[in-house]
C-alpha cells in the first residue's frame, strides 16, 4: 500500500504546473514569522497564531488534496499517518517524512488503531519553512516553534475530514535537537457536522 | 634571544565585514602557520615578529593624535576586540584604506580589489558586493589566490547569514555558524 501512495505523491507533485521558488517561500514564511514576533512580543502567543493560521489554511487545503488524489477513505488512524507522510507532504512540499506510529497500550485484544490516544509521529529530514533560519536567543529561550503552521493545516485538515486531533512539535533542528518531529495525536472521531465558527 | 628569525612564521590575518555605510559588521582575527611565500618586503621577513609588533606598540603611541581624527570612523568600539595594543593600528590602517578601497571601486568594477593599500608590512586587501559591503581583509603575505577563494567563500556565507529572517540589516552578525563557519574557511586558504 505504501509504494502506492508514494507513487501517488509523486505523481501529484509532478502534476502540479504552478510551482513556487523554495527561497522565495522561505523568505516569505520567514518574514511572516519575524512580524508575528514583532507584533505579538510573546513567543508562546506566535505559536498560536501560526496554529490558527495553519487551521484555517488546512480546512482549504484538503478540498484541493482530495480532489487531486482520489483517495478514498482510510481504515485506520495508522493509514491516515501513511496517506499525510507520503501523498499530503509530498504533494505540497516535495518532502516525504518519515512516519512511527504508536497508540496507548490497548486495554483489550481488539483494539485497532482507532481509538482516541493513536498516534503518529512525523519526522522531517528536510523543512523547506525554515531554510537560512537560525533562531536568536530569545526565541530559543521563549519556545518559539518555527514551523508552527505546520502542525495548524495538520489539525485543520484532519478535522475537515471528521477526526480531532492534536498536533504539536516535540522538537526542532532550528532549536539545537536531533530532529524535526511532529506528533499527532488522535483526541477522537467526528460524528456530528463539524460546528462552525472560530476555534 | 634578541635577532635571529623565528623559523616558524605566524602571520596574522585581520578580516573586517562593513555595510554600505561604513557601520562595522564583524571582525576576525586569524593566525596562521602556514608556510607562505616571502614577503614582498624584505626588511619585515628579516625582523623578528618581536619587534614588528614593537614597532606597532611604538607607532600607537606616536599616532595617538591621528588615531583622535579617525575617531569618525572608529564605530569600531561597538565591534568586540581582542587584546593587544596593536589593535589600534590594525583598526586605523583598515579605517584610512576605505577611502582607497573608494577610488579604485570607481575606476574597477571587479569583485576582489586585490591589494589596494600598503602599510609597512601590511597589505591591505579588500572585495566589494554587488550590495556594497566591504570585506577587508589585513594580512602580512601575498596570497592573492587564497584571499579570493576565502573572500568567495566568506561573501557565500554572509549571503546565506542575510536570508536568515532573524538577522536584520546593517547590524553586526552576531551568528555562532557564520562565526565558526568563516573561521573553518580562514584555516582552509589562508
Amino acid at each position: 500500500m505504501s509504494k502506492q501512495y508514494k507513487a501517488i505523491g509523486e505523481d501529484i507533485w509532478k502534476g502540479r504546473t504552478e510551482k513556487i521558488n523554495a527561497e522565495l517561500f522561505a523568505l516569505t514564511y520567514g518574514a511572516l514569522v519575524v512580524q508575528l514576533i514583532q507584533d505579538y512580543e510573546d513567543y508562546a502567543e506566535v505559536n498560536k497564531q501560526l496554529d490558527k493560521m495553519g487551521y484555517n489554511i488546512g480546512t482549504r487545503l484538503i478540498e484541493d488534496f482530495l480532489a487531486r488524489s482520489a483517495i478514498g477513505r482510510c481504515s485506520d488512524f495508522k493509514e491516515v499517518g501513511e496517506v499525510v507522510a507520503k501523498v499530503g507532504f509530498k504533494s505540497f512540499l516535495n518532502i516525504t517524512p518519515t512516519v512511527t506510529h504508536s497508540q496507548l497500550p490497548p486495554t483489550s485484544p481488539t483494539t485497532q488503531s482507532n481509538t482516541a490516544g493513536a498516534s503518529f509521529t512525523l519526522t522531517l529530514d528536510e523543512n523547506p519553512l525554515a531554510e537560512f533560519v537560525e533562531l536568536p536567543e530569545e526565541a530559543l529561550e521563549g519556545g518559539l516553534w518555527f514551523s508552527n503552521v505546520l502542525c495548524g493545516v495538520l489539525r485543520g485538515t484532519l478535522e475537515m475530514i471528521q477526526m480531532q486531533v492534536q498536533a504539536e512539535f516535540i522538537s526542532d533542528t532550528l532549536r539545537g535537537d536531533e530532529s524535526t518531529q511532529i506528533q499527532v495525536k488522535l483526541i477522537k472521531y467526528l460524528e456530528e457536522e463539524v460546528p462552525v465558527g472560530d476555534d | 634571544m634578541i635577532g635571529g628569525v623565528r623559523l616558524l612564521q605566524v602571520m596574522s590575518h585581520h578580516l573586517f565585514l562593513l555595510s554600505p555605510t561604513d557601520t562595522p559588521l564583524y571582525s576576525l582575527t586569524h593566525y596562521s602557520s602556514k608556510p607562505t611565500p616571502s614577503t614582498a618586503s624584505p626588511l619585515s621577513s628579516n625582523l623578528p615578529s618581536w619587534s614588528t609588533s614593537a614597532f606597532a606598540g611604538t607607532l600607537t603611541a606616536l599616532s595617538g593624535a591621528s588615531s583622535a581624527t579617525q575617531a569618525h570612523h572608529a564605530q569600531a568600539g561597538t565591534v568586540r576586540l581582542g587584546g593587544g595594543q596593536d589593535r589600534h593600528v590594525i583598526q586605523m590602517i583598515a579605517n584610512a584604506s576605505l577611502d582607497v578601497i573608494e577610488e579604485v571601486m570607481r575606476r574597477d568594477s571587479a569583485m576582489y580589489l586585490k591589494s589596494v593599500d600598503k602599510f609597512n608590512e601590511w597589505t591591505v586587501s579588500a572585495f566589494v558586493t554587488p550590495g556594497n559591503f566591504k570585506f577587508i581583509l589585513l594580512h602580512e603575505a601575498k596570497n592573492d589566490d587564497g584571499i579570493r577563494s576565502f573572500f568567495n567563500e566568506v561573501w557565500e556565507l554572509y549571503v546565506k547569514t542575510m536570508l536568515n529572517p532573524f538577522h536584520t540589516m546593517h547590524t553586526p552578525i552576531r551568528s555562532a555558524v557564520f562565526d565558526s563557519r568563516v573561521r573553518a574557511s580562514a584555516k582552509k586558504y589562508l
